[in-house]
């Protein structure tokens, strides 16, 4: 006869039980116990240098006497929030970067309002990001910075360079999506990757909902693994719920990836629409108002980063980069990790802000 | 020790497992004296509530992330207890029949069609209401209660008219403006005093219009929880074929956490595969294009009811936020401009000197 499927001794269940619900007990007083001021984000010091409408553009005060020569503006996803590159103090990428003598710059996209329905990409790449760089550029007195763009953020960084590759002398990218029909990605399938699925209407979801809720995205990113993430995660938060300094780290994510702000009806319309569905980026099709994207024309030096594990943003999507920019001097670096854990992860913390500040200088 | 022992020990142990659980989270909420332990069955739901007023209790001026967080702690918990029961329940059924020298395969299997059929049982009885279109407006009409009593009212006589109309009875949606005309006259038309026909057959149209979106709603919500369902079923039934494999290649499940993270192992892959099928994928774009169908719809009433009582409505800010944004560009433009004359000029009279 086949063995019993679990070789567990009742009194040894019963003692997994109780201690399972011991630690939760005990886990939710402690966490009763916790205050804001404990776990707080993006407490690396900066100041405000510009400001319009809803985003403002912050200077990271420099850690060295005298930083790079060049500085670097920041660009995120609009469905995050600054301290994505800021958790903790040893988990901060633009910390790392300011240890290494690089001058940083972020655009914080802040919380777009019903008020800011309407803003298309075109005001986020020729308006808000062009006239960010435009007041870097000019408080430096340079003709060109360096550009980071991170996810979204990286995508909208690659139009603005083919755009105006004179503002920038050298990109790079992270975890930026770039070939759209990659079929790994869950989020390409379900987002209309493939010609003639009968996908999600996204004419008719900004029309109803305005601006998209950020519960609704966050709802749509948790579902792309929604066990491991609504139940395991928690069920190995269990083990880590005595050690107060592991559990203000995950206060920290936790606060980092439910706060989604939401997103501006019409720009995530186009996002999808001509990114996703259409994937014109690689087909040299995609319009930011007036201006053609033509990834030939970033012909700067690109350095693409991006993660082996990333089940947002699937590796051959970003790796796709290099057949269609214009560039002779292309990189492309990876971390075995996920999406998630290129922001977070120890090891790539360690490693990945020197591979960038290396790579700047030595491009002058 | 046999399938039977083994499967009761394990049951006899998770129920003492739950009654100090039940203490101790009575001791959180610190009720005196401690409401007694119910019966076995509804032992995981009464521990819920009762968690769920521990942690009320309990973190009731936290920060937001802090609730949140441990409200998913509580719920990992729960599913977690959940799942242990459901699989001591499965080995318990199966255990008389192996024991018996019964094929496993064949118990396993037979007993995955009955778990499936239980576990589709609730949906099945959401065709039942699709089915009646009256049982449908009621539902339908109770979402509509806050707007104002007086129309509910009207909503509440007009099932037979409702039913009739969406089978394609003409004279029924008359026979239902007049009960919206006579409400309208006692509420909002006396109030007016003026000729309020359209509003009220405009609203009549709105309604029946916002029925239909939330009846294809409910329609493709149906197929999509279906389809979950499924999914369930064969997960739980993957992971039985699982457990029996991994025992008879020698391995060992030991802990309730191996068994539950094996669980989760099999689930999200199962789910994964149904998630990347067309099949899928067309349903869930339904379940999303009818979902916002209907809130369009209904924000087509609610703004009928706002028309009237002289409040903006969506549409309306939508429009003034457009306009503002639109000259807001315009002006961003003209500054731009000017800017770029001035430098200009600037520029022209420094060559000059």
């Amino acid at each position: 006869m086949i063995p019993f499927p679990l070789l567990l001794k009742p009194e040894e269940a019963f003692r997994q039980l109780t201690e399972l619900n011991r630690k939760v007990v005990q886990g939710i007083e402690s966490l009763s116990r916790i205050r804001h001021d404990e776990f707080r984000v993006g407490v690396t010091a900066k100041e405000e240098i510009y400001r319009e409408d809803n985003i403002v553009l912050y200077r990271y005060t420099p850690m060295v006497e005298r930083p790079f020569h060049v500085p670097m503006l920041i660009v995120y996803a609009l469905v995050n929030r600054p301290y994505m590159v800021d958790l903790q103090e040893d988990r901060s990428l633009v910390r790392n970067l300011l240890k290494l003598g690089m001058d940083v710059y972020l655009i914080d996209w802040g919380y777009p309002t019903r008020g800011d329905r309407w803003l298309t990409l075109d005001d986020h790449i020729n308006g808000y990001i062009n006239n960010c760089v435009d007041v870097v550029s000019e408080r430096h007195a340079l003709d060109q910075i360096n550009l980071l763009g991170i996810c979204q953020g990286g995508t909208f960084s690659l139009c603005y360079s083919a755009i105006y590759p004179e503002k920038v002398k050298n990109l790079v990218t992270m975890v930026a999506p770039v070939d759209f029909h990659v079929e790994e990605g869950l989020l390409n399938c379900w987002t209309g990757c493939a010609p003639g699925q009968k996908n999600i209407d996204i004419d008719l979801l900004v029309d109803a909902f305005g601006n998209i809720p950020g519960e609704f995205m966050n709802f749509g990113f948790l579902v792309l693994k929604p066990f491991q993430l609504s139940i395991r995660k928690y069920f190995e938060l269990i083990d880590i719920l005595d050690n107060k300094e592991k559990l203000l780290n995950f206060l920290r994510m936790e606060e980092w990836i439910f706060d989604s702000p939401d997103q501006a009806g019409e720009t995530f319309r186009q996002f999808i629409k001509d990114f996703y569905q259409d994937n014109k980026l690689i087909k040299g099709q995609v319009k930011i108002g007036t201006k053609q994207v033509d990834l030939r024309k970033v012909i700067m030096p690109v350095l693409n980063v991006y993660a082996e594990q990333d089940h947002l943003v699937p590796p051959a999507s970003s790796i796709a980069l290099e057949r269609h920019v214009g560039t002779a001097d292309y990189t492309a670096r990876s971390f075995p990790v996920g999406h998630i854990g290129m922001y977070v992860s120890g090891k790539v913390q360690q490693d990945l802000p020197p591979l960038i500040a290396t790579w700047l200088k030595a491009r002058g | 020790m046999s399938w039977n022992e083994q499967a009761d020990t394990l049951v006899k142990a998770f129920t003492e497992a739950q009654t100090k659980m039940w203490e101790s989270w009575c001791d959180l909420i610190r009720t005196a004296p401690a409401p007694t332990m119910p019966s076995y069955s509804g032992v995981v739901d009464q521990w819920r509530e009762i968690a769920s007023q521990g942690l009320k209790a309990w973190t009731g001026e936290s920060e937001q992330v802090v609730k949140d967080l441990a409200k998913q702690l509580l719920s990992a918990q729960d599913v977690g207890m959940r799942f242990f029961e459901l699989s001591l329940s499965t080995w318990k059924a199966m255990a008389p029949k192996i024991e018996s020298g019964q094929d496993w395969q064949t118990v396993l299997d037979s007993y995955s069609a009955e778990f499936r059929q239980q576990f589709l049982q609730a949906p099945h009885g959401g065709v039942a209401a699709v089915e009646s279109i009256a049982e449908l407006w009621r539902l339908y009409q109770e979402q509509w209660q806050k707007l104002g009593q007086p129309w509910v009212e009207s909503l509440r006589r007009t099932p037979r008219h409702f039913g009739q109309a969406a089978m394609g009875d003409g004279s029924a949606p008359i026979e239902l403006m007049n009960l919206y005309w006579d409400t309208y006259e006692r509420t909002f038309g006396r109030l007016l005093e003026s000729p309020s026909l359209g509003y009220s057959r405009e609203l009549n149209e709105r309604l029946l219009k916002g029925f239909n979106a939330w009846l294809e709603f409910r329609r493709a919500s149906y197929e999509y929880q279906v389809v979950l369902a499924e999914t369930w079923a064969k997960a739980f039934e993957q992971l039985n074929h699982k457990l029996v494999s991994v025992g008879q290649a020698g391995d060992k499940v030991e802990s309730l956490r191996q068994l539950l993270f094996l669980w989760i192992d099999v689930i999200e892959e199962a789910f994964l595969g149904v998630f990347r099928t067309e099949a899928y994928i067309q349903l869930q774009g339904r379940l999303v294009d009818t979902a916002m169908a209907y809130r369009i719809q209904e924000r087509e009433i609610v703004e009928g009811f706002l028309k009237v009582s002289h409040v903006p409505s969506r549409s309306e800010l939508d429009e003034a936020y457009r306009r503002i944004y639109e000259l807001g560009k315009e002006v961003k433009e003209l500054k731009k401009a000017l800017q770029e004359v001035k430098g200009g000029r600037s520029a022209h009279r420094k060559v000059q000197s």
